[in-house]
């Protein structure tokens, strides 16, 4: 998260930030607005348009300076499967083989300075951010290493880290594989937006030839929603699209809903794509269970007390018409769900509830 | 119900004492049956009359118990009256100590935490009754001990009741005679004679000489009785009239009549350090109060008790000072009940002080023990306080308006640094009756240029819309997430709830207990009830002055509340900032280090 969050706690005064973050979501999902283009342009430091699967790009060799680690996330990113968070822990991973240090303080330091680096290239994205600082304390926390050689060290620090890196990688399979019991013949699933997580737990269910529909909402403005239907589609499920409004129309005939998160917060709430708190609210009220299926590298060490306690990420909404120059918007791109609306978190660490998360943040960082 | 024994030399058993639950008026029960307070009067002759032998059992005829009494487990059973057999003597002992706070001296002893619910003494023992005490001393010697145990097992949490005795009871000029009941109040079923009173109070001294922790209270009660007579009966009869029947299980102090007598034994107690005296007497009077303030007070005599600590001769210095320091804490537990933060405080010291290793020298080990004394001080209490500070500032922004209540030293540190980095805030301190902190706080505010309004707890709905948090401290936090707190805390926590505000909860983690609490009444402490009655300055809202004596009229003053997890919304404390079911989890990762 920003470093300087306890000092400045609002929004910046001038135009809000346009989030790489999204920027990138929308990039991967080859959704494609004519703003985006343009932010897309402007930005220079993003990579050039390029959403197809690049496996083949060289690997640049990471040397020990920042700038290496950057290419290096930039190479894992590419791959559309990969989510961010899990590209910044592989490059992690790779900052620490490739490190000239002779020193644990000294690749600690590297590390740390890699990390921010990271976290600076998008200051809104929490799963990134809070990937970085899990890695960090995975890889570091082994107790003995005041006591060994260097080598033997580093080594160990280098079998952490790609082990972290791994769990990551294959976290959605083992959601995938935990969320089957959640999903039985003849139920109706909601989803809100595009999330790879759920697209995964709906792919396996499908493979394991059980029966169910899907309504998804449409997911404006980045109309992701229409993209996880076309997958949806492609797989012989069942679909409908809602729009955004109809959630409450149809929460009848729903049982149960399930997303994704950005990043899951230490109350136990999640931080998701605008709408999820509506979408969680609704079926609170009518009693149809919420489960948030969420990598455990996302668990970030925030604590929203309410939906303006984050920080602002924004990203452009384009209505289609020209919106007249005095009126504003609100271009928020996220909201934040308490841990009162949600029913179980289905992680990689396994099916937990709500207030485990923080215990796990406790274990892990006390 | 109850007629009780008087003497016990006739009376051969004793009756059960019986405990109503809810509340009750005196006038509803029957004759026979027993009814503390007003009954008391009319009991008292009658234990006389009856002493000639109505048997023990008369009172407890089932038809006179109403569905709600809970007979207590009674060791013995009733014997026939008038043949004070050491049987009869040995069950009444028994009932001692089952029920009866004794008198003082007993009344750290005969704590035992599981039966806390009778307070209730009045073991009417006459003075012609003495050649029959051998078999009763044997007892009072085994009962000693047995509750010299439980005081030293229970010096946390024990609800010790110091309350005088009897029952409060109209019958001032029987009780004037010696009777420890001096300090306690006490939840008087049954009517005691004063004979009874004597026989104990013998018994007692005779205790004393046994014991080899000295009890200080003792010494107050053999002196002073009779001066505090007049005084404790007057204040007596207000408390025992008015105490209210829920409470029961809670020790209630007389107020007023303590300090008097607590200073003029200043020199006089070998075995009370002077510091560790000195803060027992700062507790009474309310000079010490809060959390933090009362643990570091209590820290820093124990330090200075240790530092002056000899080790006797023949005597394991671990052991001894363990002894010692529970003598203290009995000693602080009859000015004020231990605080949950005070509890754990003592139970690292005890801790620390068991694992000494031996091969120490009587210095080095004393050192060890003031550093670690000081260790804990500055780790969990002061530099907590700066790390909790640091989290909760990152939730303070500019232009927010955030309550509190009461007065709190976490938030009050809160907001002054919030202050000092230049936050646009403001401040609205609610405050209530009788203790009114908020004020002090709201003159500190002030003075620092923090922009403050000022409101009682009745008005908090009217004021809360235009609260954006809500900052409140602690004095405990349980394992289900309940805090403990000043009473009116549940209060605004809920109303800040119902307005969708978030309720910080500010507590350092040393405070938390692995105890859990469904309410405010199973746990709680009682303050002095006529700071009810009389509104200081408004001499015009006395209407309550002349109702002291009415029977129909009970008097509550809460000192703490429970507020149930579901209306805070984060809990900040040294290990950062969490949500309320997360508190097993600290008690349970870091007993170890909390302890060590």
């Amino acid at each position: 998260m920003e470093p300087d969050a306890a000092q400045n706690p609002n929004p910046n005064p001038g135009p809000p930030p346009i989030s790489a973050y999204y920027q990138t979501r929308a990039e991967h999902h080859a959704v494609i607005s004519s703003d985006w283009l343009a932010h897309a342009a402007a930005a220079a430091s993003l990579p050039s348009s390029d959403a197809d699967a690049d496996a083949a790009a060289p690997l640049p060799s990471p040397g020990s300076n920042g700038g290496g680690v950057i290419e290096e996330f930039n190479f894992w990113r590419r791959k559309p499967e990969a989510a961010e968070a899990v590209a910044a822990i592989m490059a992690l991973a790779a900052v620490i083989r490739s490190s000239r240090a002779t020193t644990m303080m000294e690749l600690e330091i590297e590390l740390k300075k890699a990390s921010d680096k990271l976290k600076s290239w998008d200051a809104t994205s929490i799963s990134l951010s809070a990937a970085c600082d899990l890695f960090m304390r995975f890889v570091t926390r082994t107790s003995h290493l005041e006591h060994e050689k260097f080598d033997a060290a580093k080594s160990r620090l280098i079998e952490r880290g790609e082990k972290f890196g791994e769990i990551s990688l294959k976290a959605r399979k083992t959601i995938a594989m935990l969320s089957q019991d959640f999903i039985s013949d003849g139920c109706t699933i909601l989803v809100h937006g595009y999330s790879r997580v759920v697209l995964e737990v709906l792919k396996l269910a499908a493979s394991n030839r059980k029966l169910f529909r899907v309504l998804c909402t449409e997911g404006r403005p980045d109309r992701t929603g229409l993209r996880m239907s076309n997958e949806l589609a492609a797989l012989d499920i069942p679909v409908k699209v809602l729009i955004d409004s109809a959630v409450a129309y149809s929460m009848d005939e729903v049982d149960m809903v399930f997303v994704g998160a950005d990043g899951v917060v230490e109350s136990g709430g999640i931080i998701n794509m605008m709408g999820t708190y509506q979408i969680a609210l609704v079926a609170h009220s009518m009693n149809k269970p919420v489960y948030v299926a969420a990598e455990s590298y996302k668990f970030a060490r925030l604590y929203p007390l309410d939906q303006k306690d984050m920080t602002p990420a924004h990203r452009p909404i384009d209505f289609g018409v020209p919106i007249p120059a005095g009126v504003e918007v609100e271009t928020s791109a996220r909201d934040y769900t308490p841990p009162q609306y949600l029913t179980l978190l289905l992680t990689d660490l396994g099916v937990l509830t709500p207030s485990v998360v923080s215990d796990e943040l406790i274990q892990l960082y006390l | 119900m109850d007629l009780r024994r008087p003497p016990r030399s006739t009376s051969g058993g004793v009756e059960p004492k019986i405990r109503q639950v809810g509340f009750v008026t005196p006038d509803a029960l029957s004759a026979p049956s027993e009814r503390p307070a007003a009954a008391v009067a009319s009991a008292a002759p009658q234990p006389s009359a009856s002493s000639a032998g109505s048997p023990p059992a008369s009172g407890l005829s089932p038809g006179s118990l109403s569905p709600v009494m809970i007979p207590p487990p009674r060791h013995a059973d009733h014997l026939a009256p008038g043949t004070p057999s050491p049987a009869a003597s040995a069950s009444e002992l028994g009932d001692d100590e089952t029920w009866s706070r004794a008198p003082s001296a007993s009344e750290l002893e005969a704590n035992k935490g599981d039966l806390a619910e009778l307070q209730n003494d009045n073991v009417p023992a006459s003075i012609p009754l003495k050649q029959k005490t051998s078999k009763a001393e044997r007892r009072a010697i085994q009962e000693a001990q047995r509750a010299a145990k439980a005081a030293v097992k229970e010096a946390g949490f024990s609800g010790k009741s110091a309350g005088t005795s009897s029952g409060a009871n109209p019958a001032a000029p029987k009780q004037a005679k010696p009777s420890k009941a001096s300090q306690k109040k006490d939840v008087p079923q049954v009517a005691s004679s004063v004979a009874s009173e004597k026989k104990v109070t013998e018994r007692l001294q005779e205790r004393d000489r046994k014991k080899d922790v000295p009890h200080p209270r003792m010494q107050f009660d053999d002196v002073h009785r009779v001066e505090k007579a007049k005084k404790r009966a007057i204040v007596n009869q207000s408390e025992a009239r008015n105490r209210v029947e829920l409470f029961r299980h809670l020790p209630q102090y007389a107020h007023g009549t303590q300090l008097p007598g607590l200073e003029s034994k200043f020199f006089q107690l070998e075995p009370m350090h002077p510091s560790v005296y000195k803060v027992g007497l700062q507790y009474l009077s309310g000079e010490v109060s809060g959390g933090n303030g009362r643990c570091i007070a209590m820290l820093l005599a124990f330090k200075e008790a240790i530092k002056d600590y000899i080790t006797p001769p023949k005597k394991v210095l671990t052991r001894d000072l363990t002894a010692k320091i529970s003598s203290y804490v009995s000693f602080l537990i009859e000015c004020r009940p231990l605080s949950i933060s005070m509890g754990n405080a003592i139970r690292f010291l005890k801790n620390r002080i068991a694992k000494l290793p031996l091969t120490l020298s009587e210095s080095e080990a004393k050192a060890s023990l003031q550093s670690d004394i000081d260790r804990f001080i500055n780790e969990k209490i002061i530099i907590a306080d700066k790390v909790i500070v640091s989290h909760a500032i990152t939730k303070v922004g500019d232009n927010d308006v955030l309550l509190t209540y009461g007065s709190s030293s976490v938030v009050e540190m809160i907001l002054d640094n919030a202050h000092e980095l230049g936050r646009k805030f403001r401040v609205i301190v609610v405050d209530s009756r009788p203790k009114l902190e908020g004020q002090g706080l709201l003159r500190r505010l002030v003075e620092k240029g923090i922009n403050c309004t000022y409101t009682h707890i009745n008005a908090i709905s009217y004021t809360m819309h235009e609260v954006t948090r809500v900052f409140l401290g602690a004095s405990s936090i349980l394992s289900n997430g309940t805090v403990y707190s000043r009473v009116g805390t549940a209060s605004v926590a809920m109303v800040a709830h119902a307005f969708g505000i978030p309720v910080l909860v500010c507590c350092e983690a040393y405070k938390f207990h692995e105890r859990v609490l469904l309410d405010s009444i199973c746990s709680n402490e009682l303050g002095d009830p006529d700071v009810i009655l009389k509104v200081p300055g408004k001499a015009d809202l006395g209407h309550l002055k002349n109702l002291t004596d009415n029977e129909n009229l009970q008097l509550l003053n809460l000192t703490y509340d429970a507020t149930p997890s579901e209306y805070v919304s984060m809990i900040i404390t040294d290990y950062g900032m969490l949500p309320p079911t997360s508190v097993p989890v600290i008690v349970r990762e870091y007993k170890e280090q909390l302890w060590i």
